[in-house]
């Protein structure tokens, strides 16, 4: 037997009620929602049934818009993506200061320095410890034939400077045994072996890959080779008093301009940058050095040019139909702001639709390229920025709308 | 003693410019008395709509007074007219201008969504208001499930559920057949018997005249003639009884 119940009306903001209708099961003696349904603002009805009524152009309206926010959404993801991968090393690395040889444009600009400097380097006051490490590229002899360029990562694998990460097969402490490396799982094809203990050649001397790393993988498409510093640098082919940075760990209360200073004092032919330092001469080394960034940034600003103009002509031929509806309004004593506020509810309300579509259609996407050289990375900041970024567009949209609008005679009313 | 609603002192009207300017109004002077339902008519393109518009302050006078509510609108700015509107001026338009997707009460909601009013008792106005034109039945119907009398009637409660002093009706009979026309003027005979209310109809329709309490006629933007009706009686008293 089932007994009906209704609950009044509640208000839930200003002019804003929500009615609910439930019916008890008295056998299960539990209460199930059959019904609800929401009194909603007259203007957001207004605006919602405008849309819907002609849902061709809605349709439109939603792919103007969704077409947009993908479009900026890969360039920014890509951005972003592109951002991490370039200061992945940077990120992975443990330490508070780096020394870099003079006009050293990124991490992957491999000059070289006296490997000596990191005794100074100690005996700076709030300096810990120094660890030098050794980049560079080399050319990888693949098994069954043929080289491939690398680039080895080299470090002191017991103060643990620059170590792979996300390790799926091995360990870290193999990498001291004599060839040892580590690669990614993703290069195996490219490297021509086919995993743990595979073996292979970096300048005619042998490796064997004894830790395999998961998702480390170089925007250039270079694979990365992690090993033993001593080892790297006689595969990379630089002598025994060189290397390409230090790495500095300070001490918690040291203060990071003075060590700077001193460090710019005693050492020539360097630059001392923090790890955001030199994350940022990184990125903007690969994204505006290079122009790439101007072509993610031009690419994101024409998506969001098109999709303005989509919407916004979508937008005004919808209000130009609806110009009697709002002539009447008018005739019937709406001031100018309430016909705005339909016009902006109907941008509001195709913002939220369209970024609702475009949000499916980038997490695919994120999906799709997440195991790419260049994966598209959507932050939840950059996921809110776009979601503001929809509205503004579509609010912006309105704007021709409510000139049209502003400029219709209540007169009409009478000629039709 | 009854209240002026709307009262036009000496009102021209110039529309458009140049070779196509138009003396619309000349020097047109009438009032509107609560309790009163009046018939405006007179042939095409003598001033009627025009006339309309400046007493349901749409247009502003070239010349002339209008006082609506006891203000003129005088120097009166675009938003000070609709204010003037709002408070004092209901429509009813020949082809009804009700939206489409809205359904009957949100239709009549409308005229009072616009003055702010919350939602919960504009509501149960609205269906008071279609009540009062005999559609408490549709209330929840959309202008395309309703006949065009209906649909009359729907722009009529939105008309007067915010309690507007002067109804303005511009041909509010001109899309119905007579049985229809006989019912909305009998609806708009009943609202005038509010002493605080005036009805002012612009017509061509000669056989609205028995509803009339005064016919003005206008030709070539001048009023050239008034009767007072004294018949009306009758058929209020048929409206009140019926």
């Amino acid at each position: 037997m089932h007994r009906a119940l209704t609950i009044q009306p509640k208000r839930i903001g200003p002019g804003c009620y929500i009615k609910i209708l439930v019916t008890e099961v008295s056998w299960s003696d539990s209460l199930r929602l059959v019904r609800y349904k929401v009194s909603m603002p007259l203007v957001f009805k207004l605006a919602f049934r405008n849309l819907f009524h002609d849902r061709l152009r809605f349709v439109a309206t939603l792919i103007g818009i969704v077409f947009s926010i993908v479009l900026v959404t890969v360039q920014m993801g890509l951005y972003v993506g592109f951002g991490r991968m370039v200061t992945t090393m940077i990120d992975h690395a443990s330490a508070d200061l780096w020394i870099v040889p003079k006009g050293t444009k990124c991490f992957e600009d491999p000059s070289l320095l006296a490997v000596r400097n990191q005794f100074r380097v100690r005996a700076t006051n709030g300096v810990i410890d120094a660890l030098p490490i050794v980049v560079g590229f080399a050319d990888w002899r693949i098994p069954s034939g043929g080289t491939t360029p690398v680039f080895i990562i080299g470090s002191d694998l017991r103060a643990k400077a620059l170590l792979p990460w996300n390790l799926v097969e091995g360990h870290l402490e193999a990498l001291s045994m004599p060839d040892a490396i580590a690669v990614d799982r993703s290069y195996f094809d490219r490297l021509g072996i086919s995993g743990l203990d595979a073996t292979a050649e970096i300048r005619q001397q042998r490796v064997r890959v004894a830790a395999v790393t998961n998702g480390i993988r170089s925007f250039t498409t270079t694979p990365y080779v992690f090993m033993d510093f001593d080892r790297a640098r006689l595969r990379i082919g630089i002598s025994v008093d060189e290397a390409t940075y230090i790495l500095v760990r300070l001490s918690p209360e040291a203060n990071v301009n003075a060590v700077r200073g001193q460090l710019l004092a005693n050492i020539s032919d360097i630059e001392v940058l923090t790890s955001s330092e030199f994350r940022n001469r990184s990125i903007w080394f690969w994204l505006f050095g290079t122009g790439a960034g101007a072509a993610l940034f031009g690419g994101a600003l024409l998506g969001i040019i098109v999709g303005t103009v989509i919407v916004a002509q979508t937008l005004y031929s919808s209000t130009k139909e609806h110009l009697i509806e709002f002539a009447t309004l008018r005739a019937i004593g709406s001031s100018n702001l309430y016909i705005y506020k339909v016009i902006i509810c109907q941008a509001l309300i195709s913002a939220v639709i369209g970024f609702f579509i475009a949000a499916l259609i980038d997490a695919a996407i994120v999906r799709m390229t997440a195991a790419t050289a260049l994966p598209i990375v959507i932050t939840s900041n950059l996921t809110l920025s776009l979601f503001l970024l929809t509205v503004l567009m579509c609010v912006a949209s309105a704007i021709a709308a409510i000139v049209r609008v502003t400029r219709v005679d209540p007169v009409v009313v009478f000629a039709r | 003693m009854t209240k002026l609603v709307i009262e036009a002192i000496e009102v021209a009207k110039v529309l458009g410019s140049g070779a196509a300017q138009v003396q619309a109004l000349k020097g047109v002077s009438l009032s509107l008395k609560g309790g009163e339902l009046a018939l405006l008519m007179g042939p095409s393109g003598s001033g009627k709509t025009t006339l309309l518009s400046v007493l349901g302050c749409m247009l502003t006078p070239t010349t002339g007074t209008v006082r609506v509510g006891g203000r003129s609108t005088e120097g009166a700015t675009l938003e000070e007219l609709t204010k003037l509107r709002r408070d004092n001026v209901g429509f009813i338009f020949q082809s009804y201008h009700l939206f489409p997707t809205l359904n009957a009460t949100d239709n009549v909601r409308l005229a009072l969504d616009v003055r702010d009013e919350p939602t919960k008792e504009a509501v149960a106005r609205s269906k008071e208001a279609l009540a009062k034109v005999g559609l408490s039945h549709k209330t929840g119907a959309y202008p395309r499930e309703l006949s065009s009398g209906e649909q009359q009637r729907v722009a009529i409660a939105r008309a007067i559920v915010a309690n507007a002093s002067a109804i303005l009706a511009d041909e509010p009979t001109a899309a119905l057949d007579g049985e229809n026309g006989r019912a909305i003027m009998m609806i708009l005979s009943t609202i005038a018997k509010d002493r605080s209310r005036g009805v002012l109809v612009v017509t061509h329709d000669a056989r609205i005249e028995p509803f009339a309490d005064r016919v003005i006629h206008l030709e070539d933007g001048r009023i050239v003639r008034e009767e007072q009706k004294i018949v009306l009686t009758s058929i209020r008293s048929q409206t009140g009884s019926g």
